[in-house]
């Protein structure tokens, strides 16, 4: 990998950055939207299990230490997602593209750099709601919807020190940028009063830096850590500058098994202390923010052991809480449970990752959303 | 395929950059769920700048009235219309060659475009008068002439005609009431009155009005050997067209008031508060006329007033705003408040470069309408115009 090839990738990836995204959901009209992680197909496969150890995930910087050869990746996904509420009930399906990843080795020596673009949070979201105004002493029915588009994305730029074949240590530095097209609409029953409707952009700029280390004890298990610190977010409603929000710290810690040649299991654990931007979020307007826990667990089954990477055999599943509520005080989670399998082509220099995630969501009373996400990705090895 | 070390890059940069995204659509709750509120809707009046609303009239020439009136016994005033035609030629052209010809009939074409409708048995009486006639001619000289012995022909009009044309076919001794005057250089004049059932009246097009002037169409019969062409016609517009009118007496002081043979304008000024021009969307504009008096006008063709903004308010010269325009229908005989939507017209105001809050008001067409409505200014104690403004202000939703 050349300084000039990955000068050009950061282009082309800021390009598309604001537009990365991931699935949308009721859960994501609160705060900065509803969380993503930023996993590669074959991670989520698995639950997020393997996510702090897969090379083609940028969660951990380590976790691209052990790559040979250049690698770029692609990925989509199709959510189609039923949610409730206590206004009724709904569906709806979104396509989104949550993550671009590139990573290669610097030749003749025992770095690996890594450029990627994926989610860090999701805010598409159209709510409508019903109203009557009494309006030059009439009742005049109003049909309001309020919508965004957008969300923050995660540009990370990661250099991996490949220590030995046990032990690999990173670095990231993280640029967090985004934007939400908000767009309110009110419509009357009566004709003779125009729609109004107001637009705006809210955009969002910060960094963080994350480390992180991937050390094999033995043949069988392999540990992983991750540390990362976000800075302040500064939000701007168009040009206006609206407030600063603290992002969290995040600590992540994962351990895998290799048990025989065909089979691995994965697991790992995240906390985030989003309560830190709690203040800032309600001095903006909102309802807040509470510290959150994921746990992620998968297992990996090899077909063959001499392509390990042709239709292997994935499974996970995982829980987190939203950091994100929709009524203060009253908690969000998420528990999911996904199936993936890949595919190579041309001597494995392509392939293709599917998984099929079931997603089911839970906020305050009378609000929860089920949704099945199919993430398909698309990866070169030239 | 092969890859090069860069391409994978760009062929990513590219597919991020096409990739769509689908409309989404997620019913839910608000207020619970909203990040934010909807749009505020607020209703206020605003009256009318007291003392800078003014009637200017004088807004058109004499021969460009956009229709001709008469009447007969209407409250809205009496009219007489009058038509002025040049000399007839002598000869026809036949196949390049001047023949003359005999005389079978006349028809005066009169372009109706509207009447009563409740109004039966209208009839359209021409009379012959002096070509000399004109806009300086009183309303009681032109009267005077229109009696019995200067009747031409008439002709009832069809009840279920509401607009287009009527012919006044004149035809055997009655042909002799247009004969050429030597003294006239062998113009014609033809004055026009009506009468019907009822009190009432009638608005035909006039020199200016898309439907074109009075028409005197001679039909005529050649000597020539083609069969084919002996029946020739000399058709002839008037080259002069206007009506005369017995105003009714002015409306007293303080009253603004539309209508009349030289145009009038309505000018109202208002003043926007800062809040609203700066931030509001206009929802809805309704503009408030209460009428001093029952609306003069024809039964069943009611005025048709215009509303517009100015580029610049200069009085009675401010020029109107053409781009956007609100129209609102003048019933004759109404008494209640009149009300125009202009939404269009006032979002004009509004923003940084907003145009000044005046509006200017007319009857379309300016010259050529029976209408003729008085309603109380901000002189007056009751009744003042106003404009009742329906509009939103921003929330800026999507907090966090």
């Amino acid at each position: 990998m050349t300084l000039r090839s990955l000068f050009l990738g950061l282009v082309v990836l800021s390009a598309g950055a604001e537009k990365a995204g991931a699935q949308s959901s009721q859960f994501g009209a609160r705060g900065l939207g509803f969380p993503l992680r930023p996993l590669s197909v074959r991670a989520t496969g698995t639950g997020g299990g393997f996510g702090l150890f897969d090379p083609e995930s940028a969660l951990n910087p380590a976790s691209i230490g052990l790559v040979t050869r250049l690698s770029t990746s692609f990925q989509s996904v199709q959510n189609w997602r039923h949610s409730e509420s206590p206004a009724g009930s709904g569906s709806a399906r979104d396509n989104r593209y949550p993550g671009i990843f590139i990573t290669g080795p610097i030749g003749g020596t025992r770095l690996i750099l890594a450029l990627s673009a994926s989610g860090y949070t999701d805010r598409n979201f159209q709510l409508a709601s019903q109203d009557t105004l009494i309006l030059r002493g009439q009742p005049v029915a109003v049909l309001d919807t309020l919508s965004s588009q957008g969300g923050i994305s995660d540009l990370r730029l990661a250099v991996a020190w490949r220590q030995s074949r046990s032990v690999q240590v990173g670095l990231g530095i993280h640029m967090l940028t985004g934007s939400n097209r908000i767009a309110s609409h009110r419509v009357f029953s009566d004709t003779a009063f125009s729609g109004v409707s107001e637009g705006s952009t809210i955009s969002y700029l910060g960094f963080g830096i994350s480390g992180g280390v991937m050390a094999r004890i033995g043949r069988v298990v392999t540990l992983a850590g991750m540390l990362r610190a976000d800075d302040r977010m500064h939000v701007q409603r168009d040009t206006t500058a609206i407030g600063t929000t603290k992002l969290p710290v995040t600590a992540s810690g994962g351990v895998s098994f290799q048990l025989g040649e065909r089979l691995r299991v994965a697991g790992s654990a995240t906390y985030r202390n989003w309560s830190i931007a709690d203040a800032d979020l309600v001095k903006q307007g909102g309802i807040g923010s509470t510290n959150t826990t994921e746990f992620n667990a998968g297992l990996e089954l090899v077909t063959s052991k001499r392509r390990p990477q042709q239709r292997p055999l994935r499974l996970g599943a995982f829980h987190a809480r939203l950091p994100f509520s929709l009524r203060r005080g009253e908690d969000a989670d998420e528990t999911g449970v996904s199936v993936g399998t890949s595919f190579r082509f041309v001597a494995d220099r392509a392939g293709l990752d599917l998984a099929l995630s079931r997603v089911w969501r839970k906020g305050a009373p009378g609000f929860k959303e089920t949704a099945m996400l199919l993430t398909a990705g698309v990866s070169i090895r030239p | 395929m092969r890859f090069g070390s860069r391409y994978p890059f760009v062929l990513f940069g590219v597919l991020s950059g096409a990739a769509c995204q689908e409309k989404l659509a997620t019913p839910t709750d608000c207020p619970d769920l909203c990040p934010g509120n909807s749009l505020i809707i607020l209703d206020t009046v605003l009256i009318a700048r007291a003392g800078l609303d003014s009637t200017f009239t004088g807004y058109i020439d004499a021969g460009s009235v956009g229709a001709l009136l008469i009447s007969s016994g209407l409250d809205a005033g009496e009219a007489r219309a009058f038509a002025l035609f040049p000399k007839r030629s002598d000869s026809v052209s036949v196949d390049l060659v001047s023949k003359a010809y005999t005389i079978d009939s006349v028809a005066f074409v009169l372009n109706l475009i509207a009447r009563d409708t409740a109004a039966h048995h209208l009839r359209f009486i021409l009379h012959r008068i002096a070509p000399t006639t004109d806009t300086a001619t009183s309303f009681a000289d032109l009267d005077a002439t229109l009696t019995p012995a200067t009747v031409i022909d008439s002709t009832v009009v069809a009840d279920t005609l509401k607009s287009g044309a009527v012919r006044v076919l004149v035809q055997g001794d009655a042909l002799q009431r247009i004969l050429p005057i030597d003294a006239d250089s062998g113009r014609l004049g033809v004055g026009v009155r009506v009468n019907a059932d009822v009190p009432t009246g009638a608005r035909i097009g006039s020199r200016a009005s898309l439907e074109g002037g009075p028409q005197y169409i001679t039909y005529v019969h050649v000597d020539v050997v083609d069969t084919t062409k002996r029946k020739q016609q000399i058709t002839i517009s008037a080259d002069t067209a206007n009506y005369l009118m017995q105003d009714p007496p002015p409306p007293p002081p303080g009253r603004l008031f539309l209508g009349g043979r030289s145009g009038s304008r309505m000018i109202l000024r208002f003043s926007l508060p800062k809040l609203i021009k700066d931030s509001a969307a206009v929802v809805r504009a309704t503009l408030e006329l209460t009428p001093a008096v029952p609306i003069k006008g024809l039964p069943n063709d009611p005025g048709a007033l215009q509303v517009r903004g100015v580029l610049l308010d200069l009085g009675a010269k401010s020029t109107p705003l053409s781009v956007v325009a609100a129209t609102a229908a003048l019933p004759t005989g109404a008494t209640s408040v009149q009300t125009a939507d202009l939404r269009d017209v006032v979002t004009l105001w509004f923003g940084p470069n907003g145009t000044t809050p005046t509006l200017l008001l007319g009857l379309s067409p300016e010259g050529g309408t029976f209408s003729r409505p008085e309603f109380f200014s901000t002189a007056s104690s009751t009744g003042a115009p106003r404009l009742r403004l329906t509009y939103a202000l921003p929330t800026h939703p999507g907090q966090p």
